[in-house]
């Protein structure tokens, strides 16, 4: 079995929220000025995982299926001049080195994930298997456009951070657990977003062969 | 310190680059071969010429499906074994590029047959089915240092005992939108790149590439000891001048290799600040360690060329023929840049590290078992 306690958990869901709308509420959260080039993923993981204050020590694993839609909408379109701002954002995964780069802070381990159907288990499970005393699990996505249209974009926008800890600490959340167990099963990264913005408890599986459970104080 | 304190085992590896398999790709190198080539920048649409290294036949534009899934396909039936995709069997999937190509096609066309395999979970999702997996399969992606982080994951699962095996699959190959962005940083220029070499500009080249490694937790020729990362989030596309964040992730390299005799397969993409930024710390980290590296004729595999290189890596332990660094004839950055290829007898291991943007290092030691 693995087993962390979540310590702190930030979530934000911009569920018919306009993508200017949230930059421009999120956008005093970080240095004047820095801003323009960042992604409203960027901003939105970057906002939830800033609270949490990253440590060298930390492990930071980071999920996004579709990562940096819109940039990745921008550098297409910019073809035959391709933009090299947008080359850079649009790689994966430019939301978390955003907000780091910009607070100049170093992180030995950085595990950042794709996926689809299982990717709330495999980014659980990489956070569950860091040696680490905290690790640190953030995601989410970003409403594509045209993208979105050939199923190759999220169709939500929001964003997720959790400490997760080994020792249980006073002001603890809850508990997540991953165990072994027979039977089919599957989590996207939607899924997990729902379970920890509404902090629902969760028993299930998550994966063919692997059971989550989610409780909360 | 977090580095992986014991060993895994690899008992199977290889890799497709347009020379062919890992021992074609190792021969080649061996003769100096090269196998990068001016190829406008935009395919199709034209563009500057620049160093690439594409399959043998395969066009920079991508098609539908992709022209390199026959390489995939091929590289798929020399992995032993069989249930990936299983829980006790996981498949770590990792890379950079995943179907970006079929997406610049998309953009371009608006042929809606691109956008299967457009996107890394699409794209996987395709490469799953078409190689027979089971669901099991995680996407690892971190620029060009992807590959030791699926190697990382694979080990941690082995060593938690919640897998009997793991496979670590990797593939980037070229298309208009990857060629297109690093030419608009201009690190994708005319010259053909001179890895490790004083010249006036930097140059690198890029190229296809795709590999794969079965790890063991009871047996394999090969040992992966030490696995090491670190991450300076100090710039987009630089490392820290001083080379501290490189260093730091060499360190626990270091400490395993201590008493043995190494070589160290580095990076080297032909960049020069980088290229200087490598050589330093890989000299004051391995002392007297020869520094080879083999994108000067590859070109950078990008996401994969990790697990490209450890294939190639392998081959020269298992030959005992280690290919120099393939590129110009400028001065080298060191006497420690091995230019000749050299025997592998009298090494202990060979260190293998690359690096990404945003900071990224990634290093392990492998040897013989």
């Amino acid at each position: 079995m693995l087993e962390r306690h979540i310590q702190l958990l930030v979530t934000d869901d911009a569920a018919g929220e306009a993508p200017a709308a949230t930059r421009e509420r999120l956008k005093g959260g970080f240095p004047a000025g820095s801003t323009r080039r960042m992604t409203t993923l960027g901003l939105l993981v970057g906002s939830a995982l800033k609270p949490l204050q990253p440590g060298e020590d930390d492990a930071l694993v980071y999920a996004s299926g579709y990562a940096e839609s819109c940039a990745l909408e921008g550098f297409l379109d910019s073809f035959p001049t391709p933009s090299p701002t947008l080359f850079q954002t649009s790689i994966h995964p430019s939301a978390v080195q955003q907000v780091m780069i910009g607070l100049q802070a170093p992180v030995r381990e950085f595990l950042p994930l794709s996926g689809g159907r299982l990717l709330a288990f495999h980014a659980l499970r990489a956070a569950l298997l860091c040696p680490s005393a905290r690790s640190l699990l953030c995601g989410g996505e970003e409403k594509g456009t045209w993208l979105l249209e050939h199923g190759l974009a999220s169709n939500r926008t929001f964003a997720f951070a959790a400490a997760l800890t080994v020792e249980s600490p006073a002001d603890w959340l809850g508990t997540v657990r991953l165990l072994p167990a027979e039977g089919p099963g599957e989590l996207g990264l939607d899924g997990l977003f729902d379970l920890l913005h509404a902090r629902k408890p969760f028993w299930g599986m998550v994966a063919p062969g692997w059971r989550l459970e989610l409780t909360w104080r | 310190m977090r580095v992986i304190p014991a060993s895994i085992r690899l008992s199977a590896v290889g890799c497709v680059t347009p020379f062919g398999d890992a021992a074609a790709t190792h021969e080649a190198l061996l003769r100096g071969a090269r196998a990068l080539a001016p190829v406008p920048v935009q395919g199709l649409e034209g563009g500057d010429l620049v160093p690439l290294a594409l399959l043998p036949g395969r066009a920079l534009d991508e098609t539908a499906p992709p022209a390199w899934l026959p390489a995939i396909r091929r590289l798929g039936d020399g992995i032993p074994g069989g249930d990936w995709g299983s829980p006790g069997r996981p498949v770590f999937v990792t890379g950079s590029n995943f179907g970006v190509g079929g997406l610049y096609a998309l953009r371009k066309s608006g042929d809606p047959k691109y956008a299967a395999w457009g996107a890394p979970p699409t794209c996987t999702e395709q490469l799953r089915g078409a190689l027979g997996w089971g669901p099991d399969v995680s996407i690892v992606s971190l620029a060009c240092v992807s590959s030791h982080l699926g190697l990382l994951e694979a080990t941690r699962l082995l060593q938690a005992g919640l897998a009997e095996e793991a496979l670590v699959l990797s593939f980037d190959f070229l298309s208009p939108f990857v060629a297109g962005g690093f030419h608009a940083l201009k690190i994708l220029n005319g010259a053909m790149p001179s890895p490790y070499r004083e010249r006036s500009t930097g140059s690198i080249g890029l190229g296809d590439g795709a590999a794969f490694a079965v790890l063991s937790r009871s047996g394999g020729p090969w040992k992966l000891e030490a696995q090491s990362v670190y991450n300076e989030m100090h710039h987009f596309t630089a490392n820290r001048p001083d080379g501290s964040g490189f260093f730091r992730c060499l360190g626990p390299v270091a400490s395993a290799a201590s008493g043995r005799r190494v070589w160290f397969k580095g990076h080297g993409t032909g960049t020069l600040e980088a290229g200087r930024m490598e050589v330093a710390a890989a000299t004051a980290a391995f002392p007297g360690a020869p520094i080879v590296g083999w994108k000067g004729s590859l070109g950078h595999t990008l996401g994969s060329c990790g697990l490209v290189e450890l294939a190639i890596a392998a081959q020269s332990l298992s030959t005992g023929r280690v290919p120099g660094t393939i590129g110009g004839d400028e001065p080298a950055m060191s006497a420690a840049i091995a230019t000749e290829d050299f025997t592998a007898s009298g090494f202990d291991g060979v260190v293998c590290a690359s690096n990404a943007f945003g900071g990224a290092h990634g290093a392990f030691l492998l040897s013989h078992a």
